[in-house]
């Protein structure tokens, strides 16, 4: 009897102190994106003082105006949303057209073996190590600080996840509406385009949003290939480093507009959150 | 018409019920080749159709990733610095690379790159494993769990470099104020050559464990019950129940999981320039910071090239054991 009620003391003991690590970690892993946006609404003078502000009692839209007042700033969100979003485009088009062929039989095994291999291969190279011949091409063709630079190289990077990730999706729908389709003589672009397609939208939306967030926030090499025309949001961010590195305030608030709509498409992503993240290799 | 579909399971699918459910795209893939039969009347056209399909892509990765990569090891054979006006490549053969194999700072940078990704992803496992635990375990609010773990993970690593810097500042960093009401002094941190490491390694724990408590979650929740209900009855501890079942049965997700981490780990570079830009001195100059500063900072186009090229067949030689690992999950699924 007594050794029964320590047993259950004992697991509610265990239970309590379970929820009490994870509560732990979920506040550390919290913390910084709070002090990001409390910093976003402070006063500039509650900002840099010491011992800093941990729950500040007032706040301000200030930041949020001084920012929209940067110079070119519009034109910078502007750059950010069009890159992105041709690049997705361009990267879901090539890629579910090439994932659509892979995901049939007509090609020899093989090839198709040493074509996956090769995507796969791609994109496991870090881009620093092509980003000096990127440098000197794109200069050499006069393309520096455009925006085609920058598609052409977010389109490279993102290719190869949407085909892979599209092959998993492409695989999951059943076969028998396509041999349907064969037997009445739909050609492969009909099929494609009207049977696959429509059936793999959901798929394809989360390939669509993970390739955005990519380009979205991609830095290494919009600061490398562009310097204002082009210029994008994560550059412009890096920039308050340097010069005006102590105004916390109008970064964070730059920071917070920024990262806000990426965090509400992955929210969107999240059934197939695993997939993506493991290029297709697990799937949830 | 969807209903119409939904139960189908031809050629192409896998029975989704019983066995852990983890299954390789490649493996999916490779079963799909075997077993189809689909017949085709215009075979040929249809061949030549699907290759009209992959065409375009493949021109394309062609074009932006082969050729940039083949004109870099052009690059590296060519001492060219491209700072100095109407300056021309000069062929030099080997000598980038012999250099380099001497050069002390490459050296420390590789070394400083090992250390970061080792610890990183290593501390990044244990601690992804246990949460993973937790939350499949008998948390309730899954849910809100989730939503807290993806802001670190979609959050824009310039943002994140920024963002912690502001965290670490000495005098109004919240860091230090956290660590005084303990009654630890103030530490430099990011400027500090004993601590900028271990500073950086924090931030891309904070950032990428999410990924590591994602896919470990994911897996165990896919793991097959009557093994747990039988080491119940058997009155197994709960160690021992991870290390019997969970453990082995989750192999393959884990071998998944870590070859992950370990390559994205390497591609580390906008955190590290934000943060601390390889400094103080060289203590936090990883490869992609040193390749940076060589070719994009002082245009040394034929050194970086050459370091960007060692770099590649070092990842090579571990992008080899992923594909392997892809590959043999097909093997296991078709024997």
């Amino acid at each position: 009897m007594a050794a029964a009620r320590t047993f259950v003391s004992q697991q509610r003991l265990g239970r309590l102190l379970l929820y009490l690590v994870t509560a732990a970690v979920l506040v550390a892993v919290a913390f910084p994106a709070y002090w990001l946006v409390t910093t976003a609404f402070k006063y500039e003078v509650d900002t840099i003082v010491s011992p800093p502000i941990i729950l500040p009692l007032r706040g301000t839209l200030r930041n949020f105006t001084d920012v929209l007042r940067v110079e070119h700033i519009g034109q910078f969100f502007l750059n950010s949303a069009l890159i992105a979003l041709v690049s997705t485009g361009l990267g879901v088009l090539l890629g579910s057209m090439a994932a659509y062929s892979l995901s049939k039989v007509y090609m020899a095994y093989r090839i198709r073996q040493v074509i996956m291999i090769w995507i796969l291969i791609v994109r496991i190279f870090p881009p620093i190590t092509t980003a000096i011949p990127y440098f000197v091409i794109i200069r050499g063709l006069n393309l520096s600080d455009t925006h085609v630079a920058l598609i052409l190289t977010h389109t490279a990077f993102t290719l190869p996840f949407v085909i892979w990730l599209m092959l998993g999706f492409f695989q999951d729908l059943p076969d028998a509406i396509d041999k349907a389709a064969i037997m009445d003589g739909c050609s492969l672009w009909q099929r494609f385009c009207q049977i696959t397609l429509p059936l793999a939208l959901p798929g394809i939306a989360v390939t669509a949003i993970f390739t955005f967030i990519y380009s979205w926030n991609e830095f290494l090499y919009a600061s490398m290939l562009t310097s204002r025309t082009a210029k994008t949001l994560p550059v412009v961010i890096a920039g308050y480093m340097s010069d005006k590195f102590l105004r916390w305030g109008e970064m964070s608030a730059l920071a917070a507009m920024m990262v806000v709509p990426v965090m509400i498409f992955a929210g969107l992503t999240q059934r197939y959150l695993v997939r993506g993240l493991t290029f297709g290799a697990v799937k949830e | 018409m969807t209903n119409r579909l939904a139960p189908s399971h031809s050629e192409g699918t896998e029975p989704s019920s019983g066995g852990p459910r983890i299954r390789a795209t490649w493996r999916a893939l490779v079963g799909h080749t075997a077993a189809a039969g689909v017949v085709v009347q215009d075979h040929r056209r249809e061949r030549l159709m699907s290759w009209l399909f992959i065409a375009p892509a493949l021109l394309f990765l062609l074009l932006t990733s082969v050729y940039p990569l083949l004109y870099s090891l052009r690059l590296s054979f060519f001492s060219w610095n491209m700072s100095v006006p109407n300056s021309q490549p000069v062929f030099v053969g080997l000598r980038n690379y012999t250099r380099l194999f001497s050069d002390p700072v490459f050296q420390s940078s590789l070394k400083t790159t090992l250390i970061f990704v080792a610890s990183a992803v290593t501390l990044e496992f244990l601690l992804g494993m246990a949460l993973a635990l937790l939350v499949t375990s008998r948390i309730r609010v899954v849910g809100l769990i989730r939503t807290l773990l993806l802001v670190p993970l979609m959050m824009t690593p310039v943002v994140a470099g920024v963002l912690w810097r502001t965290l670490y500042h000495s005098t109004y960093g919240a860091i230090n104020y956290f660590i005084g009401l303990v009654g630890i002094p103030a530490q430099t941190w990011t400027g500090n050559p004993e601590q900028a490491l271990a500073a950086v390694i924090t931030v891309e724990i904070w950032q990428q464990m999410p990924v590591v408590i994602f896919i470990l979650a994911a897996g165990i929740q896919s793991l097959p019950l009557d093994f747990y209900k039988a080491a119940r009855v058997d009155g197994a501890s709960a160690w021992q129940v991870f290390r019997e079942i969970t453990l082995p049965l989750l192999k393959p997700v884990i071998l998944v999981v870590l070859l992950l981490r370990i390559m994205d780990a390497f591609r580390i570079f906008d955190v590290i320039y934000t943060l601390t830009f390889g400094g103080p001195g060289r203590v936090t100059e990883v490869l992609s910071i040193l390749i940076y500063k060589n070719g994009l900072q002082f245009f040394q186009i034929g050194k970086a090239s050459a370091m960007s090229w060692l770099f590649l067949l070092f990842i090579f030689v571990i992008a080899i054991f992923f594909i392997r690992e892809l590959q043999g999950r097909e093997q296991e699924g078709t024997s």
